[in-house]
């Protein structure tokens, strides 16, 4: 990545330019072509409102169809009927079949993943039905849809209009997606996507977003209907789930989550029978078979295919076995400490915890943490430690008792809103997104830091703010890697980095937000003797900035002389709660660390 | 003949993993036969991939797994689990919404078709757990954590293989049922079984075993015995443990 | 009143037992197998060519039985063991399943042309009187055969050894492996099966439909909506009670509302019952309005 901003300005007004032109040829050029071209730029648009959710939230949805026919049956009815402008209803039809995607996302999406397959496949069908039986959209029959406008005569050299109306769609369409994949918010999208989780604890309101992005997705998938309608007749067999299908077709044949994936995968499948020239059933028979082929054998579909052949290989850094020789940077940024809630950060009354079957996993625990205090709870695998965690991070519900985080009782409060109170956490088992780098992972736990990261997400890189904040952003994560040891990795890829450095990752994600509260759920796990004390000193500089920090953690050695505080647990009761030495002399410690 | 010259189970030059790191990496141990074998390590260190890769439930792994006469490192997990290895996982992992007695039969699947001795089996793992008996053809998932250990032990022991494997036995128990998995342990170690335990409870481990290995970091870097550590006290434990 | 009750449990036994079939390869691979309609429509058209040619009916019936078993089979084998091989989790089964589909209809619509063919008659010659409703023979039969296949399917599931191992491959099949159980043999046992109870419910509607290539789609989705209304896909018997159901309201919708309301009413309540509860009427959670609450929260 040397080009430099110039070069690459440049590159984007040749390929603009070069787009205009291809525009203006399939304007001009002759019926069939143009009517392939068009269908073509039109299941474009909605391979690539599939690929905003299957890609970036790994939403599959079978509902793209009846998107695509709701934007479709508006237009050619209330054209028809009440003889308005088109330009008129683009409006309507955009948030109509965006309230549709919103009403649907937020029944289905509490459920899972394969319910929110299987409701929007549903939705499908139920749509293709209304549609066939009736009066009002002609039945099987369909409608025929209306008429584009005509240029102006002056204009009559540019060709057909709506030729030029859905290649610009297209653009849009691509130009939209491509905005968000180079804003803040794409690593947020893919955390929600792959680490839930994670994205949570650093304060995203997850299923809003999911919500709301399906939304977005079906109103381009809508607005493709739009343009269809008046590409000619519009009836139920060009909506139904097969139609749905072919769109998931594209985004996999394709490359799901590539900007170039959808446009290949829709060209390939909408010109498929244009080109193949035989009996149509054995046609079919062999789309068919093509596609099972290209999902079986291509996972990855032909852009990630050719992006593996032709990827950049990267070299492994060497691993700075000093890691902890390199002094930590002074540890992030500058906190207004927030003195609510007066001296007790956490404080846990009475806690109980089971699972709907199965024994109390904890009983009645009760835990007070000391605002600046390192806080250290240990005890057997099984002790109810994580769950503890878990219940005072707002992942778990406890059955009975009451938590207070800076004097605030926050029961109802979700682990978003917790975070966003100034509660941060690591995972046991690091939750992260394999496919970006570290850097890019850190920069998720800057979610709250960044205003209208969202809004602004769609227009990203044409705003000067955007650039601004981006750098700010890369240079927040990168300084909290350094600080956190993991200088050479800032780069590459959490698929391509040693569990110790994903480790490092998650809690420099942590301290990027300058939190007042920190849970650490076994910082150490996986790290080597070096990197364990140089965890050690981040932690001691941390607390030395007024972090109230909890840990969890099996390796004594290095847990013990941190601490303020150590609670041990065992069978999910609080044996006692009191300073390290006097935890190391106390008998159940003895037994179960020295088998004595 | 010393038990270590003629092992129930020898490992060597093991690596494995899920992704592009191995989580384990040139793993060499031995259990004799009637032996019984504890792995120690920190969270993470890759104990329980260990046992996985036994079992043959990683698909990724390269190395040398011996069980008694045969080379198993080959087989796919369901021809391990047919008499050679069988594991009490993490977690027990009953199959919950089947009866206690359910549980325990299809662990001796691959003796289906020799009903006498399965029906030897079922009683032996009654004499060892009488209490199961109240709950034969009790859903497993109704069980206390304590009971649903004894029943994830006694599948292990219905298909009578040659290496039992127990991932964290004591994990989630009460000190009572603790104690009746350790009763049991001992009990087996009696009756001859040779066992390969990961424990994190060093405790337990000394109790129950004969020789202790240390784990970090996906490698043994270890070996030892119960009265080494007892002599040594803390310190070990500092030193590898934590 | 008695007569579209009863002849609604007729179409529904066979909406069941394709909701079954969902189910059962559902429930062991966690894949919902979109070509179940067209494996349906395989048994169909074998059965009517093969006795259009000559043969005994019976005979011809054995084998359209015995080639739906072996296109499931295939299906499982072509479309679903690579998809789960790369990644159990993904949801590339949507497109390899639903292009199977494609596959088995237009194929079938090459060979045979898109028109009907005559399909064995069986019992729908003979007419039964219950009270004041008329069956046909065919109608008791799609009854009583729909009682047979759920109840030996669950003896099998809850009996037998075989039955068990099913179970547990489908509670935790790393597990199932590591007691002995050979996960592939299991998952190709569980869409023979499929296949068959699919088969027969296309040999049990065949007399009434004919033959025909585009059979697969209707009868697959009402299969489907049998299974997501009862709640088939945490207990496959459970398909068959959202199949019975689904007849009797679909024929109801029929006789009460218009002759068309059976294309949309179905539809209708399975988005009711999903949006009341997401798990199906007659999963093993059911109904409860506090499960309801709590996840509303």
């Amino acid at each position: 990545m040397t080009k430099s901003p110039f070069n690459r300005r440049l590159l984007t007004v040749v390929l603009l330019v070069v787009y205009v032109m291809a525009t203006w040829l399939a304007a001009n050029a002759s019926l069939s072509i143009q009517s392939l071209v068009l269908v073509a730029g039109v299941f474009g648009i909605l391979a690539i409102s599939l690929d905003l959710v299957a890609g970036m939230l790994g939403l599959y949805s079978l509902g793209q169809g009846g998107f695509f026919g709701i934007g479709s049956y508006v237009t050619a009815i209330a054209v028809a009927d009440l003889n308005v402008s088109p330009f008129l209803l683009l409006p309507v039809v955009i948030v109509v079949s965006g309230l549709c995607g919103v009403i649907i996302g937020a029944m289905s999406l509490r459920v899972s993943g394969l319910y929110f397959a299987i409701t929007t496949f549903i939705f499908t069908l139920v749509l293709t039905v209304m549609a066939t039986d009736m009066q009002i959209t002609g039945g099987t029959q369909g409608l025929l849809g209306p008429a584009f406008p005509d240029f102006p005569t002056g204009l009559a050299w540019l060709g057909a209009p709506v030729a030029w109306c859905i290649l610009l769609a297209l653009l849009a369409a691509a130009a939209l997606v491509w905005n968000i994949r180079r804003s803040p918010l794409y690593p947020v999208l893919l955390s929600i996507r792959d680490a839930e989780p994670f994205a949570e604890a650093a304060g995203v309101r997850t299923s809003a977003i999911k919500i709301g992005i399906f939304g977005l997705s079906a109103a381009m998938a809508g607005t493709a209907g739009w343009l269809f309608s008046f590409l000619g007749v519009v009836s139920p067999g060009q909506f139904d789930w097969s139609v749905s299908l072919n769109v998931l077709v594209m985004v996999l044949v394709g490359g799901i989550n590539t900007t170039l994936g959808p446009l290949v995968g829709a060209a390939f499948v909408s010109m498929f029978p244009a080109v193949v020239d035989i009996n149509p059933w054995l046609e079919e028979v062999l789309y068919g078979a093509l596609s099972i082929l290209a999902i079986t054998v291509f996972p990855e579909g032909v852009v990630g295919l050719i992006r593996r052949q032709f990827g950049k290989t990267v070299q492994s850094p060497v691993i700075s076995e000093d890691a902890g020789a390199v002094a930590p940077s002074a540890v992030p940024p500058t906190r207004a400490t927030d003195m609510a809630g007066g001296d007790i950060a956490v404080e846990c009354r009475g806690i109980e915890f089971s699972y709907a079957v199965g024994p109390k996993v904890l009983r009645d625990v009760n835990v007070v943490v000391r605002r600046g205090h390192i806080h250290g709870l240990i005890g057997p695998n099984g002790s109810g430690k994580s769950t503890l965690a878990n219940v005072i991070a707002g992942r778990l519900r406890p059955v009975a008792g009451a938590i207070f985080v800076k004097g605030q009782q926050v029961n109802g409060v979700s682990p978003s809103g917790r975070a966003r109170l100034g509660l941060r956490r690591t995972f046991q088992a690091a939750q992260l997104v394999r496919e970006l780098t570290t850097s890019q992972n850190v920069s998720v736990g800057l979610y709250t830091k960044i205003p209208g990261i969202v809004r602004r997400a769609a227009i990203w890189p044409l705003l000067p703010s955007g650039q601004r904040d981006l750098g700010w952003m890369t240079t927040q994560a990168v300084a909290a890697l350094q600080s956190v040891g993991a200088t050479n990795w800032t780069e590459r890829r959490i698929g391509d980095v040693p569990h110790g450095v994903e480790q490092l990752t998650q809690l420099a994600s942590v301290c990027v937000a300058a939190p007042d509260i920190i849970i650490l759920d076994e910082p150490a796990t996986g790290l080597s003797s070096g990197e364990v004390d140089h965890l050690a000193r981040i932690l001691s500089q941390l607390k030395a900035q007024g972090v109230t920090m909890i840990i969890i953690e099996h390796q004594t050695r290095f847990l013990l002389p941190l601490c303020d505080r150590v609670t041990v647990l065992n069978a999910g009761e609080v044996v006692l709660t009191a300073t390290a030495d006097e935890v190391r002399a106390h008998p159940i410690v003895r037994q179960v660390y020295l088998g004595e | 003949m010393s038990p270590l010259s003629n092992p129930a189970l020898e490992i060597s030059a093991l690596s494995a993993g899920y992704g592009r790191f191995d989580v384990i990496r040139d793993v060499a141990l031995r259990v004799g036969k009637g032996e019984a074998v504890a792995l120690l390590g920190p969270n993470g260190a890759g104990k329980t991939t260990v046992l996985r890769a036994i079992m043959s439930l990683i698909k990724n792994r390269r190395g040398s797994i011996r069980i008694g006469d045969t080379d198993v490192s080959d087989f796919p997990p369901h021809r391990v689990a047919s008499g050679y290895a069988a594991i009490a996982p993490e977690g027990r992992r009953l199959f919950t919404e089947l009866t206690v007695e359910d549980n325990l039969v299809l662990g001796a699947f691959h003796l289906r078709h020799e009903k006498a001795r399965v029906a030897a089996l079922l009683a032996s793992v009654y004499e060892l757990f009488p209490v199961l008996l109240n709950y034969r053809q009790r859903r497993s998932s109704f069980l206390s954590g304590g009971e649903q250990q004894m029943v994830a032990i006694g599948r292990m022991l219905m298909s009578d293989p040659e290496i039992l494997l127990l991932d964290e036995p004591s994990i989630a128990l009460s000190p009572v049922a603790v104690g009746i998995v350790v009763k049991a342990l001992l009990e087996l170690r009696r009756r001859g079984a040779s066992l390969l335990l990961v424990e994190q409870r060093v405790d337990i481990a000394t109790q129950v075993c004969d020789r202790l290995y240390i784990m970090t970091h996906g490698e043994i870097v270890e070996e030892m015995t119960p009265d080494d550590i007892r002599r040594q006290g803390f310190d070990i434990i500092n030193k590898y443990l934590g | 009143m008695l007569q579209f009750i009863l002849s609604g449990l007729a179409i529904g036994s066979v909406y069941g037992l394709i909701g079954m079939a969902l189910a059962i390869s559902f429930y062991v691979t966690r894949v919902i197998n979109f070509a179940q309609g067209q494996i349906m429509m395989v048994a169909i058209m074998i059965t009517a060519t093969i006795s259009s040619a000559g043969y005994s009916p019976w005979i011809a019936v054995i084998l359209g039985l015995l080639s739906s078993c072996i296109v499931a089979v295939l299906s499982y084998v072509i479309a679903v063991k690579p998809i789960l091989a790369f990644n159990r989790f993904s949801f590339g089964w949507l497109v390899s399943t639903l292009g199977f589909a494609v596959m088995l209809e237009n194929a079938a619509a090459y060979l045979w042309g898109p028109t009907s063919r005559p399909f064995p008659a069986i019992l729908n010659g003979y007419s039964i009187h219950i009270a004041n409703a008329v069956l046909t023979g065919q109608q008791v039969l799609a009854i009583a055969v729909a009682i047979v296949f759920a109840a030996a399917f669950e003896l099998v599931r809850k009996r037998t050894l075989y039955g068990k191992l099913g179970v547990a491959v489908a509670t935790d099949p790393d597990m199932a492996s590591a007691i002995g159980g050979n996960t592939t043999v299991v998952a190709i046992a569980a869409f023979a099966i499929s296949g068959l109870f699919a088969g027969v419910a296309g040999i049990l509607i065949g007399p009434s439909t004919f033959a025909n290539p585009y059979l697969g789609s209707t009868y697959g989705i009402s299969g489907f909506i049998a299974m997501m209304i009862g709640g088939g896909t945490e207990k496959p018997l459970s398909a068959m009670f959202g199949g019975l159901l689904l007849g009797v309201l679909a024929n109801g919708a029929n006789a009460l509302i218009d002759s068309q309301a059976s294309d949309w009413f179905p539809f209708l309540v399975l988005v009711i019952i999903l949006i009341v509860t997401p798990r199906g009427l007659f999963s093993s959670g059911g109904f409860s309005f506090p499960r309801l609450m709590r996840r509303a929260r």
